[in-house]
């Protein structure tokens, strides 16, 4: 097992849903503008908004790129630890993150009221996935990439959807 | 039939041999299965699925399989097993299903639709084990395993919604089915007498597969969807 204490500190503290679809603040806007490069950042205000964005056939192209550098980072990593010692770390990481904010989207959905019962999967989902990407990046020595903006934004309580053209789409 | 509850991992150390023996096979199995079904399947259907909606609900049901093997993995742990037993690779023979690769999105909603049926019915009978902590276990993974059969059902009646839809996903499960009845094990299966003889689970193979058929005969109707004749005997 490789020593991910710090990750797990900061993924324990984080307030994970809380402030999804308040109004942006700067610091919302200069975390997001760190993380995707964009010329715009849109506030999406509820869930079914949410959920009718992402269900629609936006371009995947912010997510290859993110794809793309999460395999670049995996490989840099792999290089640095022992296989099996990686893979375990990044499985228990993900599995205990995955059940402890699949509870705060649960939370965040209730308090709504009018979230899709699979939205809080796919929140889990989402959140999960940007700190299984961050663990990959800091097992690769990477101390500033994309991801750790990303997860900057869900940590303070935001859910980025995705990039629509120039615009970075934030519940 | 033998009387037996074993309610912790402690207690199994005093339980007969063939019972210890039993109840590890099946946390191996389990472990090794779940393990496999996430890598095979879950993890690259990401990629396939067509929006982000799709992905993440996908990455969350992949963590869930991931997290299925890593609970069985830490049963066994705590039962005296080597990890390595407990990893694919490492001597059991995977089952036949996960030898194809994943080719398209349809394939993974079939998938779900009628492979985690399957799983579903297997977790079932593990409800009322004497080994408490392989039932509680089986107790704790179930909601999961019922939603990732949804997410199926869900899927399924979005692809049905137009003719090329529902023609790739009747192509996918045309694929997919001759292999899952094959789930079950076999009719005469030794382990399986030695399981129900300690109540470690309910049913014989042949009981749960004929159920499994009638079940998914049922959800792939709903859907418009028919289930190709198996002609090999399971």
């Amino acid at each position: 097992m490789i020593f991910m204490g710090p990750l797990r500190t900061e993924v324990h503290a984080a307030s994970w849903f809380t402030a999804l679809g308040e109004p942006l603040t700067d610091g919302d806007r200069a975390d997001a503008q760190a993380y995707a490069d964009v010329a715009e950042v849109v506030g999406i205000r509820s869930w079914p908004e949410a959920e009718a964005f992402l269900k629609s056939p936006v371009s995947l192209a912010w997510w290859d790129r993110e794809e793309a550098l999460r395999k670049t980072l995996l490989s840099r990593a792999e290089a640095l630890h022992p296989e099996r010692a990686l893979w375990t770390s990044l499985t228990e990481l993900t599995t205990e993150t995955g059940d402890l904010v699949h509870g705060k989207a649960a939370t965040a959905a209730a308090r709504a009221g009018n979230a899709a019962a699979a939205s809080i999967h796919v929140a889990a989902g989402a959140a999960a996935q940007a700190v299984y990407q961050l663990a990959v990046a800091r097992l690769a020595g990477e101390t500033a990439s994309l991801f750790e903006s990303k997860f900057r934004l869900f940590a303070a309580g935001r859910w980025p959807l995705g990039v629509m053209g120039s615009k970075l789409v934030l519940f | 039939m033998t009387d037996i509850v074993v309610k912790t991992v402690e207690e199994l150390k005093d339980a007969p041999e063939e019972y210890r023996e039993a109840v590890s096979k099946l946390v191996i199995s389990h472990a090794i299965n779940e393990l496999y079904g996430a890598q095979v399947f879950d993890e690259p259907a990401i990629a396939y699925a067509p929006t982000p909606y799709a992905k993440w609900l996908t990455c969350r049901v992949a963590m869930e399989e991931y997290g299925h093997h890593v609970r069985f993995k830490q049963l066994g742990v705590q039962m005296g097993l080597p990890e390595e037993r407990m990893i694919p690779g490492k001597g059991k023979k995977p089952l036949s299903i996960f030898e194809f690769p994943l080719k398209t999105w349809e394939e993974f909603v079939a998938i779900k639709l009628l492979a985690d049926l399957a799983e579903i019915l297997q977790v079932e009978d593990l409800l009322h084990c004497t080994f408490h902590p392989l039932r509680n276990l089986a107790r704790a993974t179930m909601p999961e395993e019922r939603f990732h059969a949804q997410f199926g059902e869900d899927f399924s009646a979005e692809l049905v919604k137009t003719p090329e839809g529902k023609a790739r996903l009747q192509a996918a499960v045309n694929e997919y089915w001759p292999y899952l009845p094959k789930f079950f094990g076999g009719s005469k299966s030794k382990n399986n007498e030695i399981f129900r003889k300690w109540k470690i689970k309910q049913r014989t193979n042949d009981e749960m597969r004929e159920d499994f058929i009638k079940r998914a005969t049922e959800v792939s109707a709903k859907y418009g969807l028919t289930l190709p004749e198996i002609r090999e005997a399971a």
